[in-house]
């Protein structure tokens, strides 16, 4: 067992599985969708890419492609929420919330393409 | 497994090094972040506020890079405080340690080294002008880009050493010469210096080390087969392999050194011609230099000193040779040998007082011109021929007032780029060499009446539709033109240009010396495309050498002594200086002249010289 490995297989299905928490649920109600949950995805996002640096394979290529996408994808939604918030605090509006949702499951498609690569990657190495 | 770059395996190496500088920032972020999103603030209204996530990033950016706005939005509690100060001192630190690893990334030689690379190729690639690739940039390396300059003619330089490349960044060429360090016998450098590209002209090996010239050429005649290749060599052994590939040419600093000194000595007409044309200092046309018959005195018998005596020796002039350590098998039975230094005593053991000259060639400039000195005192009358061989003391050279000084590095770079610009002139000289001394009179009267005794301006034109539409469309109609047509002035008409055809070139023949008025025969000039039925190779246009004053030269004279090669420069060409309106040859190919159909075959001729660039090619 790697310990660089393990690191590396720890963020990108965190990253995943932050993802989805923050997803799940009604697309237009706000209490399903925590803006913790948000932030901490982005981190883990922003940890997996620069684990994925500097690969010089055709799999790392597309690994920190997909890594790219969904970090653009969750900061854009994040930057929506940002904007959205009422100035009084509280989450944002229906509307506005369906918005974020949407774009943070165009980053999900990104993270599971990621992280097929990654089991697919680990499956055929094994042999 | 795909070929990558240097720049690629570098960038990589780079991606990976900033990786733990970004996690640094990142992990100080997001717990700087977070803590104070935690940190419970104010009371109002009997509930503790906490500032949101998106408030706590605003203020650690602010904090971390020391922008330090104050306690925004709020005002902080003291557990709020606590943390801005935990948040300064990581964030400030953080930001420290990443700016550091950047910019010592920035500075690491092999970071630099790939991005000076690859700047390299992307300049050569760009490049849409024809070149030649230098390999080596020493003395001779450096005359010959002086000369390409003058010529309006690229270079792309490769060296070894990075001083050299140092010293190119400061000169003042008129063209862009780019030029890097590296090792111009591995292949990938070859490549990125253009082996391959389509403009590209010719490659020179000039490299003081024989094994490597010969493996540049090598290499360059396998990346790319029809690339013309000169190459310098002083080993009998790397001759003959080198010879034995076509399209290299091989060059011999001391064959030609030992040349221009058997010329000077037994064909000075020659000499005189040969250094008018190259442009040498202080040469008059028709005014050789007056050398007296007998044996010579040879000091220094080295690898010059051998081409040297073998030379004389083959056209029966007697060499005495003074040198501390010849070997006297080698220097053959009946020669006198004097086994010393270069001095007085053994000046006068080789019989000074009788001697026609002394050719002063060891490879030491300050044995050279102590042999001058001694010479002057013990027979004042006696010929000094001295080898110059570092730059650093042209000015000692300069005083010593030796009857011909010869640097071989110069005459090795004159050879090279009159191979370059001109390589009919030097055909022309190596035919006249074979002739009588009768034949070169009577050409350099000619000369001197055609154009006086002015430094040239030599060029060549080539009557393809390329670059002589009018022409070529007048031949393709049938119509014949002499040579005597093409030197008409098409502003003075009927008048004759100031110019000389030297020697014409068509389909792989040479005519020397065409007789520019004859009606008919060779030098006349038909146009013919290609006969199946013949199975002729096609011929490619015509190559006409011609030498003639350069009005320019004589207006920019006196402007300084520069290290020049001294062929006469392009700028300023005739067409420009006959006629204003006239495009001149820099400007040609901006295009709008090929659609003004000229009426007389001459004015393409006026309008269309090309001098300084490299015809050679399709011609050959």
């Amino acid at each position: 067992m790697n310990l660089e490995r393990v690191v590396f297989g720890f963020f990108i299905v965190l990253t995943l599985s932050l993802n989805v928490a923050f997803v799940a649920g009604s697309i237009e109600m706000a209490s399903y969708h925590n803006i913790w949950i948000l932030t901490f995805a982005i981190i883990a996002n922003l940890v997996a890419i620069g684990l994925k640096l500097g690969d010089r394979s055709q799999t790392g290529a597309l690994l920190l492609a997909s890594g790219l996408v969904a970090g653009l994808l969750l900061i854009a939604a994040r930057i929506v929420w940002i904007v959205a918030e009422p100035a009084v605090g509280g989450a944002p509006g229906p509307d506005d919330m369906a918005d974020i949702v949407s774009i943070a499951r165009g980053a999900l498609v990104a993270n599971i393409i990621a992280t097929v690569i990654l089991v697919g990657d680990t499956l055929l190495s094994r042999r | 497994m795909t070929q990558t770059s240097d720049l690629d395996r570098v960038s990589m190496i780079v991606l990976r090094y900033m990786r733990r500088p970004l996690f640094a920032l990142l992990f100080v972020y997001s717990v700087g972040i977070v803590g104070m999103a935690l940190m419970p603030g104010h009371v109002v209204d009997g509930e503790t506020t906490r500032m949101n996530l998106f408030h706590a990033f605003y203020f650690f950016t602010y904090t971390a890079t020391t922008t330090g706005f104050g306690e925004l939005p709020n005002g902080f509690s003291d557990e709020q405080r606590l943390w801005t100060i935990f948040c300064l001192y990581t964030g400030v630190f953080a930001w420290f340690y990443a700016i550091g690893s950047l910019i010592g990334l920035v500075q690491n030689p092999h970071f630099i080294q790939a991005m000076d690379g690859f700047r390299f190729a992307q300049k050569v690639e760009r490049n849409k002008e024809p070149f030649v690739i230098l390999c080596g940039f020493g003395d001779t390396g450096s005359l010959l880009a002086r000369g390409l300059s003058d010529h309006r003619m690229r270079a792309v330089i490769l060296d070894a050493d990075e001083e050299r490349i140092k010293a190119l960044g400061v000169r003042d060429y008129t063209v862009a010469m780019p030029g890097i360090r590296a090792d111009a016998g591995a292949p990938k450098h070859l490549l990125a210096a253009g082996v391959k590209h389509p403009a590209c002209l010719a490659l020179i090996a000039l490299t003081n080390d024989d094994d490597v010239n010969l493996k540049i050429a090598v290499m360059a005649r396998h990346l790319n087969p029809r690339l013309r290749v000169i190459c310098r060599s002083t080993s009998a052994r790397h001759e003959a392999n080198l010879r034995a590939l076509d399209n290299v040419t091989v060059v011999d600093p001391f064959e030609i050194f030992a040349q221009l000194v058997y010329w000077a000595i037994t064909r000075p007409e020659l000499h005189n011609l040969n250094a008018w044309f190259v442009g040498a200092r202080g040469t008059q046309l028709g005014v050789p230099v007056q050398v007296p018959r007998g044996d010579w005195i040879l000091c220094g018998y080295g690898r010059m000193g051998h081409w040297i005596q073998g030379c004389l020796r083959a056209h029966g002039i007697g060499v005495r040779i003074i040198d501390p350590d010849v070997d006297a098998d080698e220097a053959g039975e009946s020669t006198i040998i004097v086994e010393a230094h270069a001095d007085h005593s053994a000046l006068l053991a080789a019989g000074i007082e009788d001697a026609a000259g002394v050719i002063a060639a060891t490879d030491r400039d300050s044995d050279n011109l102590s042999t001058l000195l001694s010479v002057t005192d013990l027979n004042p009358d006696a010929f000094r021929i001295v080898r110059h061989n570092s730059h650093e003391n042209q000015v000692a050279f300069d005083a010593a007032r030796a009857d011909l000084v010869l640097q071989h590095s110069l005459t090795t770079a004159r050879r090279i780029l009159k191979l370059l610009i001109s390589p009919l002139v030097q055909e022309l000289i190596d035919w006249l060499a074979e002739r009588e001394p009768a034949q070169t009179q009577a050409l350099v009267a000619r000369l001197k009446m055609a154009v006086g005794a002015e430094p040239p301006h030599l060029w060549s034109v080539r009557l393809v539709p390329d670059e002589a539409p009018a022409v070529a469309e007048y031949l393709n109609a049938g119509g014949e033109v002499a040579l005597g047509t093409l030197c008409q002035d098409a502003d003075a008409f009927p008048e004759s240009l100031p110019c000389e055809a030297l020697a014409i070139r068509r389909a792989g023949q040479s005519i020397m010396l065409p007789d520019r008025f004859q009606a008919s025969g060779e030098a006349r000039i038909r146009w013919r495309l290609y006969d199946d039925a013949q199975q002729e190779p096609p011929p490619r246009g015509w190559m006409v050498s011609l030498a003639r004053v350069d009005a320019s030269r004589r207006s920019s004279r006196g402007r300084g002594r520069r290290r020049s090669l001294g062929m006469a420069s392009p700028v300023g060409g005739w067409a420009c200086g006959a006629d204003a309106s006239f495009p001149g040859p820099r400007n040609r190919r901006s295009g709008g002249i090929r659609t003004r159909r000229l009426h007389h075959p001459a004015q393409s001729l006026c309008r269309w010289p090309r001098p300084g660039s490299g015809h050679w090619r399709e011609v050959s």
